[in-house]
Order: C-alpha cells, then structure tokens, then sequence
C-alpha cells in the first residue's frame, strides 16, 4: 500500500514533534560526554524528574483555580519549575555521583550513573506510590487545517519549543563567555585552568544546562501525551542517547540532527514495520551505528590531545 | 622587589620524585629563564607554580602571599599566567575566542579591547585569522596565538614553557624579540627554556635545573662563561 500524501505530512509532522524531544534530551548526554567523555545514564530520570516537577506545579495551580484563569502563566510556571528541579537534580548528581570518581576509571562512574539511576527510579516510585499520573488537562489542543492535512497546536507548540530551545543552547555555546568557556573546558581541562577557567564551575554549568533542556522535553512530552511514571524517562533515555551517538557523541549539532533523524525514522517506519516495533527501530539503529559508524553521522569531537 | 618565591619544593608523581627541592626567585622587571634537558622538571615547576600539580613539601610565595594551596584558576586571578609546554591553543575555537579565553577572569571590557588590539599590535598575523578555527594555524601562529593568549589576562607574572619549541630559526628570532618587549613594557617573565643559547640573549638571571634539582643559579653573564653550562646546554654552538 503507497501512503498518502496526507499521511507522509502527519508523520512527518509527528517525526519532527517526537524528533525535538529526542534532541532535547540528547544534547544533555552530549554536552555532558562532550566535557567528561562520560555517558549520564541517569539523564532519563533527570527528564523524568522535571515531567513530573512541571505535573506537581500544574496540579498545584489547578487545584487553587489559579490554572484554570492564566493558562499561559501556568505552563510558563510549569517550565521554570521543572527546570530548577532537574538542573538541580544534575548539579547534585555530579557532584555526589561523579566528581569523586573524576579521576577513577570510567567504567567507575559508569556504575555510578547506572546506581544513580536506579536510586532515582526509585525516589518517584515512593513519591508518587508507583501509579501513573495524568497531566492536567489545561491546553486548549486545537487543530489547524492546512489544506487536507491537519496539525495540532500540541505539535507546533513543541516543534516550535524545540527548535527555540536549540537556537537559545547554540547562541550560548558559540557566543557567551560561558559558552565558549564550556568548549576551552572541554577540550583541555588544564589548558582551561591556566586560562583562570573555573573548570568544576564550568562542569556544574553544563550539567544544569543539559538538565533544563531535558526537563522542558519532559514537561512537554507530559503535556501531549498526558500519562506520565516514574518509568518514563527509561526508553526516551536509550533513545536520545541513541540520536546523540547517531549525530556523533560530543557533537551539539550531530545531537540535533540525530534526534530529527531518529524521530523520523520512527515516524516512518510504520510504513515498514508494525507501529509496535517502533522501540526495534531505534535500538536497531542504535546496534548498527556502534557498530558501523561509532563516531555517527557528523563525526565524534574528541579532544586532539595525545 | 621580590614577585614570585618558589621554596624548596617537592613535586611527585604518584611514587616519581620529579621535583626534589626547587627554589627560585623572581624579582620585579626580570626575566629569568629556567634551563635544562629533557625531563629536568621544567614544566612540572611551572605547573606546580600554577597550581596544576601541589607539591607534596614546600611552599610557593606571589608578592609574599601563598599561592601553592590556591587551585588554579585563582592563581590565575592573583597574576600569574602560564603558556604550557607545546602552546596548548584551543584548536576548535577561533583565534579571537582563544585571546577571549585568555582574557577570561577580566570584566573590564574596554581593556580587554585595548588588549587585544596590543596583541594585534605585537602579531598582526593573528589579527589576519581571527576568526579562524585555531587548530589551522601554522606552528609558529599557534605560539604567538599562546603568548598573546596568556598576556591577554594582563599577568604580573608570566610563565612561558619552550616558546621557542619546533619553531624554524628565523621564527624563533621573532618570538624571543617579542619576548624581550613585552618584558620592556614592564612584565616580568620566568621562561623555561632548552634553547639556552637563545634565551641567553635576552634574560637577565638564570637557573640550571637537573633531574629536579637547580645545580646553578646566576646572572646570564656568569652562566655563559660557566664551563658546565657551555659543555651541556650551549653545546657546539658556542665554538662558531
Ligand atoms: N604525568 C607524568 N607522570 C609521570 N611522570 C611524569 C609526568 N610528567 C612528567 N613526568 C616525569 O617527571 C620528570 C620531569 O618532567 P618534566 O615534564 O617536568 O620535564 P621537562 O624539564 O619539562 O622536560 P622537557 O624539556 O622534555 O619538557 C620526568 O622524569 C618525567 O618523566
Ligand atoms: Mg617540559
């Protein structure tokens, strides 16, 4: 069966919402092995922590009808929650996960990031007695037809975010003293220090950076698909890091180029295969990069040090 | 007046005795080159000054202050700066971002920009690239791009590691000149050096290192005359 026309747009438009989630969450994994050469494989649960940081505050704001008046507010105050609690949530993970294991091993700090994991599976499974929520129900979802293809607004609005968020990290990275000092640290620690770098403070920076992007894609993906569990930042996290490593680990725009590219991948793949085997794609993919391609699409940015 | 104290340091790595004792001075206006062979501890005396490595015994004094308990970017932030041992640029960032870079704990943007319009000055070269990518410059670009780099933090005191590394004769001449002038504009140098020959000419003090030990300390006019001096670091080029 060819698909229509109508159907490739929805999937794409369903490929590109999907995609700027993976993005999101895939430049914290990046950013992170950009600096530390390190896999944070509790960054699923930072994203899961500020879903569920952005639920607590909208069931908050529901509850005293604040919500219900100032929609926009809400979400806004949403966001900014979510934000503070994963970034803080990953400043704190490096230093009592990470930093002491700095000059240990990787394989050490690998264990780590698994343990962590774990143990922040666990802290929302006690919290939230391990039943799935449901987002408040406060967007006004409308659909937009263009011609005899129509988009809900839930999509432009994370399509959009996404894309905001990106060009918002890429003018950090390439213009602030910052951002620019996040790229000195991360190809030569001790270089950076002799500069007057503050290498641990620039190491916190990236964390936070990498979590507050991770938390806007966990409040979104709430808001559009509305259940969320403490289990939920388990298969997004496989799969961002999946993009990340398609795009090329340590590489900002390889992160956002392989999550479009995995989002629709997924997206279409429905033409190929039943929409179950979805998850089959991307760790398909995943296999089969490490294994042909591991530097990915635009290429691994490892430090040129001897 | 006395700048920098090193005294009697002990720098180790892991059960590596490197450095066994250092002690050396710099005083205000100077440039005192540090010279040795390969492996003498160079580079971990400057490294242990900036704060990079912590010596196990013995203490580092920056105008009568301690500074060896101090991490390095707040080392940095009292006036001493280091361009490392094979010029260390930041090969993924463009000219200008890496003397940003240099610039980093500075506020004063106005001086920043007069800064880098001197380094500008001292390497027109570099005001050429700018906004190329570092890591295609050519060697010698590299080495002016780390001296400019290190004097963009307006340093007290800077501390340069075998400037004149890999570069062709001609270049070397260049560097040390510039050398020698930004010390006239007023900045004290400690230079570590195996051109002995070169650094010679334009230092006023120098040490001898040996296998983490200073065996010598004089002025330049007393160290070429040295007989050890002239056998082991001015080697055949003191007979033409
Ligand atoms: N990271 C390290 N780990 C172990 N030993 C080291 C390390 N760095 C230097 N050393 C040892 O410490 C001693 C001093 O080394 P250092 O680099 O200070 O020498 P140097 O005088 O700068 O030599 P060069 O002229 O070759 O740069 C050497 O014996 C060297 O092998
Ligand atoms: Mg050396």
């Amino acid at each position: 069966m060819i698909p229509s026309f109508e159907i490739l747009i929805d999937q794409l438009i369903n490929g590109l919402t999907i995609g700027g989630i993976y993005a999101l969450i895939a430049l914290g994994y990046t950013l992170v092995y950009g600096i530390l050469f390190m896999i944070n494989f509790a960054h699923g649960e930072i994203y899961m922590f500020g879903s569920f940081a952005g639920f607590f505050v909208l069931v908050q704001l529901t509850r005293s009808g604040f919500a219900q008046q100032h929609v926009y507010l809400s979400i806004l105050a949403a966001f900014v929650g979510a934000i503070l609690v994963s970034s803080t949530l990953g400043v704190l993970l490096e230093r009592i996960a990470y930093r002491p294991l700095r000059k240990a091993p990787r394989l050490a700090a690998l264990i780590s990031a698994i343990g962590a994991s774990i143990f922040l599976q666990n802290v929302m499974m006690l919290i939230v007695k391990a039943r799935m929520q449901v987002y408040p129900d406060i967007f006004p979802e409308d659909w937009i037809e263009i011609g005899s293809v129509s988009i809900s607004t839930f999509q432009i609005f994370i399509i959009l975010g996404s894309v905001l968020m990106m060009a918002g990290l890429y003018f950090f990275i390439k213009r602030t003293k910052t951002g620019k000092a996040m790229r000195a640290v991360a190809e030569d620690k001790d270089t950076a220090a002799l500069m007057g770098i503050n290498v641990d403070r620039i190491i916190v920076t990236t964390f936070a950076v990498g979590s507050a992007l991770a938390a806007v894609a966990g409040v979104m993906v709430g808001m559009y698909y509305t259940q969320i569990n403490h289990m939920m930042g388990f298969i997004p996290g496989i799969k961002a890091f999946t993009a990340a490593v398609l795009g090329g680990i340590g590489n900002v725009v390889g992160a956002m180029v392989g999550g479009y590219a995995l989002g629709l991948f997924e997206a279409y793949g429905v033409f190929i295969l039943p929409a179950q085997y979805k998850d089959v794609i991307a760790f398909s993919l995943l296999v089969l990069i490490l294994i042909f391609r591991p530097r990915g699409i635009l290429g691994e940015v490892v430090s040129e040090r001897a | 007046m006395e700048l920098l104290k090193v005294e009697d340091i002990h720098t180790y790595y892991g059960s590596i005795h490197a450095l066994q004792g250092i002690s050396l001075r710099v005083m205000e206006g100077e440039i005192v080159t540090l010279i040795g062979s390969n492996g003498a501890g160079k580079t971990t005396t400057l490294n242990t000054i900036s704060g990079i490595l912590k010596p196990r015994k013995g203490a580092v004094y920056f105008q009568g202050e301690r500074i060896d308990p101090l991490r390095p970017h707040q080392i940095v932030a009292k006036g001493v700066c280091q361009s490392p041992e094979g010029r260390k640029i930041f090969t993924r960032l463009t000219v200008q971002e890496n003397l940003e870079m240099g610039a980093f704990i500075r506020t004063d943007s106005e001086g920043i920009r007069q800064d880098l319009d001197r380094v500008y000055q001292l390497f027109p070269r570099l005001r050429e690239r700018r906004r190329q990518v570092a890591g295609t410059l050519s060697g010698g670009e590299q080495q002016m791009l780390a001296i400019g780099r290190a004097l963009m933090s307006r340093p007290k005191l800077l501390l340069l590691d075998e400037p004149s590394m890999g570069l062709a004769p001609v270049l070397v001449e260049t560097i040390f000149d510039i050398i020698s002038d930004i010390n006239r504009q007023g900045n004290p140098i400690l230079l570590v050096e195996q051109n002995a020959l070169m650094a010679f000419l334009i230092a006023h003090r120098g040490y001898v290192i040996q296998s983490g030990r200073i065996v010598l300390e004089d002025s330049v006019e007393n160290l070429q005359e040295n007989e050890m001096v002239r056998k082991l670091y001015l080697g055949e080029e003191i007979e033409t």
